[in-house]
């Protein structure tokens, strides 16, 4: 991803010493050829645990697994309403994010069934199916972008599903997805949300005429403290749950793919023994974190022999728990046998840790076992190079993979 | 301190000292029992911590809240004597409870 540089460099404010100011820009992080989740090793191997950086508004970034953790779990003193870099504010409400408990707990609520292990049972089949018709569709290439042809399409095809929305309208949502996930620029985000909430309500409007029964008609139906939610809620709510799943799904599938496609031997072990794919997908999502969520700080605090105040913005990588060299032995080696409970903050922690947790993981998982038995050995194609990057959520957005295609009778 | 006996699908069973105050998925968490995963830590979001309480200790433990009703349903093969043991709070009178941890949390 080729960011454009952020252009504003904010001023340091007067309680931010001198000496912990470094210029570290989430939108442009990766040196020239270098990988993502090396850029993000480099800087926690260089930067102090707490810095302050003038971009994207000014804010402080912590690298070290141990703060990352207690900032996600801190909740009275960090909130999950300022989770975005830039911080600047959705066109909706954005409930749950926007509270903390004790009102966060009924928000919540309305979220958490619908990912649960019950459901993401449910729509394993499916999930399956999807994956299967993309793959068999480009296995006789030879090649793809992996991209555009699977990782941006599965998640939006599991959560139309799971929505019960019709699949083909990914095609008008993934076009506003993208900005949100890749444009730098307040105004085209906005304008791209607005687009997807658009869409969301139009969706709400038809359940309030006629309900059915699925969740959005749940969440339009939702109460919360034995009041019913006002359309604003239900639509910001929802606009959230399509969004949560896209990108982050889409760039953690395009960054195992990249690594699998440059590591064969990773690649043997997963053909050798596909019982083992599950606990590789968790190894592997530790060491390819994509969620770069912030907090804002609820009043003056110290934090790490640091006065913050409250108002200002902290970033707390979750991609640098897992690559945290003090928490994790060699964190940059992936290891299909490291032991279990495989230490990574991927999905975040405290009340607002990932409630898609479990459905990502199945879509990875499914992906793989679908994905091995059909595609022989593969590489990234010669002579491309896959187009990678940092921001809200560290991105992979071209990726060409290529195999040798079987000969097969009858076919060419 | 409480015991906790955990048994698995197959039969085995494996007893655990706990802390008063603290939930039996923390005592379990703290003992590396596998099968109790409790994804969310404990914020009653995930529902794999849940676990099949034994019959005759099913009454003697406090009522789940209406949060954990809601949530106990998203386990896998929810059953009348379901709980999230997130949400069981060791006390000295469940010293002895019996538990029986799913085959799978997912």
């Amino acid at each position: 991803m080729t960011a454009t540089e952020s252009p504003v460099l904010a001023d340091r404010p007067a309680h931010v010493p001198t000496e912990l100011v470094r210029d570290v820009d989430l939108f442009n992080l990766t040196q020239p050829g270098e990988n993502v989740h090396d850029a993000w090793k480099r800087i926690q191997t260089e930067c102090p645990p707490i810095f302050w950086t003038p971009r994207n508004g000014g804010l402080w970034m912590i690298t070290r697994a141990r703060d990352i953790k207690a900032v996600q779990q801190d909740h009275e003193h960090f909130a999950m309403k300022g989770m975005l870099v830039p911080n600047n504010p959705r066109p909706f409400p954005a409930p749950p994010l926007d509270y903390e408990p004790p009102d966060h707990g009924p928000w919540r609520l309305l979220v958490s069934p619908a990912f649960s292990p019950r459901v993401v049972a449910a729509v394993e089949d499916r999930v399956r199916q999807v994956c299967v018709d993309l793959i068999e569709d480009m296995a006789p290439r030879g090649e793809c972008e992996f991209v555009s042809e699977f990782t941006k399409v599965l998640p939006i095809v599991v959560f139309l599903t799971m929505m019960n929305l019709p699949p083909e309208d990914r095609e008008i949502l993934l076009p506003p997805a993208d900005v949100i996930a890749r444009s730098p620029d307040p105004q085209s985000i906005h304008d791209a949300r607005l687009a997807l909430k658009a869409y969301i309500q139009k969706a709400v409007d038809e359940r309030r005429a006629t309900p059915r029964d699925d969740l959005l008609t749940k969440i339009t139906n939702g109460k919360v403290g034995g009041e019913q939610i006002d359309d604003e809620h239900v639509v910001g709510l929802s606009t959230l749950l399509l969004s949560g799943g896209l990108d982050t799904v889409k760039n953690m599938l395009g960054f195992i793919a990249m690594f699998l496609a440059t590591h064969p031997d990773h690649v043997r072990q997963l053909r050798e023994d596909p019982d083992i794919i599950e606990r590789a997908v968790e190894e592997l999502i530790r060491r390819h974190g994509v969620s770069n969520t912030a907090r804002l700080v609820r009043e003056d605090v110290e934090f790490l022999g640091v006065q913050l105040k409250g108002g200002d913005q902290l970033q707390g990588v979750t991609a640098l728990f897992g690559l945290d060299d003090e928490t994790v032995p060699d964190p940059m080696t992936v290891d299909f046998s490291r032991p279990a409970p495989i230490p990574h903050a991927a999905f975040g922690n405290g009340p607002h840790r990932c409630p898609g947790a479990i459905l990502a993981r199945r879509e990875i998982k499914v992906w793989l076992q679908e994905w091995l038995p059909r595609i022989p050995e593969f590489r990234i194609k010669p002579g491309t190079v896959p187009v990678q990057g940092g921001g809200m959520v560290n991105n992979v957005n071209e990726l060409w993979l290529q195999w040798d295609v079987l000969e097969t009778d009858g076919e060419a | 301190m409480p015991s906790i006996t955990l048994s698995d699908s197959n039969g085995e069973s494996t007893t655990i000292e706990a802390e008063v105050g603290q939930s039996v998925m923390r005592a379990a968490a703290d003992h590396g029992i596998e099968g109790i995963v409790a994804e969310c830590g404990g914020e009653l979001n995930c529902a794999t911590c849940h676990a099949y309480v034994a019959p005759q200790w099913l009454d003697k433990l406090p009522p789940p809240v209406d949060d954990e009703k809601v949530m106990v349903e998203c386990a896998i093969d929810p059953q009348p004597n379901s709980r999230l043991t997130c949400q069981i709070t060791v006390t000295a009178e469940l010293d002895g409870l019996e538990l029986e941890i799913p085959a799978s949390q997912y």
